[in-house]
């Protein structure tokens, strides 16, 4: 079997028992690049030499006995919204276009003591804002599994490369799906975990009441060995939750547990769509699970509050971006107010600008009390909703999203893509743990993804659920085009 | 009601210039997406609280000692900086001389 057939635990398991070297890893990942990434557009930049000598560094460490860690080994791709101390942050912006992060994320950070080989900064939407990654100011990502689609988003060059194994494990940010969506447009395991459990200190805020950093992988046990590296309490990050890291099981039945179903939320969803949702239930039925309906008819107002509140947040944190210590200075600029206008102007895509736009709407004066006050409020009744129905069951299932991957370009309207976020925005709004893990494929032959959403705090049996549900199903594949 | 002189507003409170195609266009969607958000007000929100912090029963104070660090150099502050002078980051002037 080849390296990239692995998943990521059996290639550190292949390295700690001396069976192939980090060397040689990183060559072969590295070499992959070359050869698919031209196509896929996943990578915004490889850090070929730098993955190389930390390469070196761990088979000497590793020759010495010295203690080399629980990722050691692994290839990693970063979403390029974090930081890695002296390499570009550009967020798939122009306006960061020449930005050397000056210190590393707490993720990257944890991710590289542990012994994981970074390859490179993915390509993702402009600073997190979209569901498709065409809305990177440098080139699109495309869907491993059909070229002509997009790979979800925003942290789509995070899940394509993975999904075509460039990389084995990726970080992705996730404020209203984005990385669900993107795992499930690809064929992957994504994981938003509860809100605070893990430390954003690195990574550009977009919402940051909503923003949380997760894993993509291609097994959740993969994601579950990530959680355990990344889902730490960090200072820096005055909303990152003051508890001790957790470990996750690896459960296979799920006797005693009960699923809810929101069934009037699920209106809309494509006849393939549903099909399949309908066979995953029964897959849950088949492990020993119940199936309740749970009532949660106030999360059709999802999409209405999440684009008030995040859009509100993002227009305060991009503010940031002024032209002035860092970032782009527009040439043209003659005065301080032309350096802010034109900056942005030159710097900031049509989405970025849609948002910016919009957040300062819903907070202007004589505003702020119709759109943003009244969003906040209905947070706090869905907040009280998820309470309610999590007193009579233990986890909310749903698919992912309406449909699988789409063609690019097809998806023009920005109001009817922000409303492919239905079922990934309420998580995000609940401060929820949510998986997305690959339930089949439809007639296209596109992957398609089950969501599994538990309380707060409650990552370990979420994890424990998509763990059983995976076993049972095996729906994972490598693309035919990157088997080889 | 949203129109163009509210958009002009909008635009100059987000220190923000867009083209010409691309301000019809944002305008447009603009319309849009507030008129959807607009049905919020279907439902009662009487007595509800806002929600200021999304996990319940988490919420305290996180305090740390307040020490001082070098986190980041003064040159490589500046070395980031689109233009600077005598150790200080340049800007175009912001006073005017009088006439």
């Amino acid at each position: 079997m080849s390296l990239h057939q692995l998943s990521a635990t059996q290639l550190r398991d292949a390295f700690l028992k001396g069976e192939v070297k980090a060397v040689a890893i990183a060559e072969h990942f590295l070499k992959r690049i070359e050869t698919h990434d031209k196509e896929l557009g996943s990578f915004l930049s490889v850090l070929g030499e730098r993955m190389l000598l930390k390469a070196e560094q761990l088979d000497r460490k590793k020759a010495q006995n010295l203690p080399i860690g629980k990722l050691a080994g692994i290839p990693i791709a970063i979403k390029d919204n974090m930081h890695i101390q002296g390499e570009l942050t550009t967020c798939a912006s122009k306006f960061l276009s020449h930005y050397r992060a000056p210190f590393n994320a707490t993720a990257v950070r944890l991710l590289e003591e542990e012994g994981a080989l970074i390859i490179g900064k993915a390509n993702m939407d402009e600073f997190a804002m979209g569901s498709t990654n065409e809305n990177s100011a440098y080139f699109p990502a495309n869907n491993p599994w059909n070229l002509n689609c997009v790979p979800g988003g925003s942290s789509g060059g995070s899940a394509a490369s993975v999904a075509a194994r460039l990389a084995l494990l990726a970080t992705g940010s996730d404020t209203g799906g984005s990385v669900r969506l993107p795992g499930s447009f690809c064929g992957i395991v994504g994981y938003k975990p509860t809100y605070g459990r893990v430390s954003r200190y690195g990574l550009v805020a977009f919402g940051s009441s909503l923003d949380q950093i997760g894993p993509l992988a291609t097994t959740v046990e993969d994601v579950a060995l990530m959680m355990e590296v990344i889902g730490r309490h960090c200072p820096h990050d005055a909303t990152s939750l003051d508890l001790p890291s957790e470990t996750y099981t690896k459960r296979l039945d799920l006797k005693d547990i009960k699923f809810g179903v929101p069934r009037q939320f699920l209106e809309g969803l494509n006849s393939e769509a549903r099909k399949n949702f309908d066979q995953s239930l029964l897959v849950m039925k088949d492990l020993g699970a119940k199936i309740i309906d749970v009532d949660l008819d106030i999360l059709k107002y999802s999409v209405a509050v999440y684009y008030i509140l995040a859009t509100a947040e993002a227009s305060t944190n991009l503010a940031r971006f002024d032209g002035i210590r860092y970032g782009n200075r527009s040439k043209a600029a003659k005065d301080l107010e032309e350096v802010y206008e034109l900056s942005r102007k030159e710097g900031f895509g049509s989405e970025v600008k849609r948002r910016i736009l919009l957040g300062t709407y819903v907070l202007s004066s004589g505003f702020h009390d119709a759109y943003y006050k009244k969003a906040q409020k209905v947070r706090t009744v869905m907040i009280d909703a998820f309470e309610k129905a999590f007193n009579e069951c233990d986890a909310i299932l749903t698919p992912v999203a309406t449909n699988s991957a789409y063609e690019k370009g097809s998806m023009r309207d920005p109001l009817q893509l922000y409303l492919q976020d239905i079922f990934t925005i309420p998580a995000n709004l609940g401060g929820l743990p949510a998986i997305s893990v690959p339930s089949g494929y439809d007639d296209r032959g596109m992957p398609l993804g089950l969501q599994i959403c538990g309380p707060q705090m409650c990552d370990v049996p979420v994890l424990d659920y998509a763990y059983a549900y995976e076993q049972a199903t095996k729906h994972m594949r490598i693309p035919e085009r990157y088997q080889r | 009601m949203f129109d163009p002189k509210e958009f002009e507003h909008l635009r100059k409170l987000c220190r923000l210039q867009c083209t010409p195609e691309e301000e019809a266009q944002l305008f447009e969607s603009l319309k849009n997406v507030i008129g959807y958000v607009e049905q919020l007000d279907e439902v009662n929100t009487e007595g509800v609280p806002s929600c200021n912090y999304v996990l319940r029963g988490m919420l305290k104070n996180q305090m740390r000692d307040d020490e001082i660090k070098d986190l980041l150099p003064r040159e490589e502050f500046l070395g980031q900086a689109p233009d600077q002078i005598a150790g200080m980051v340049k800007v175009p002037s912001i006073l005017k001389e009088a006439p």
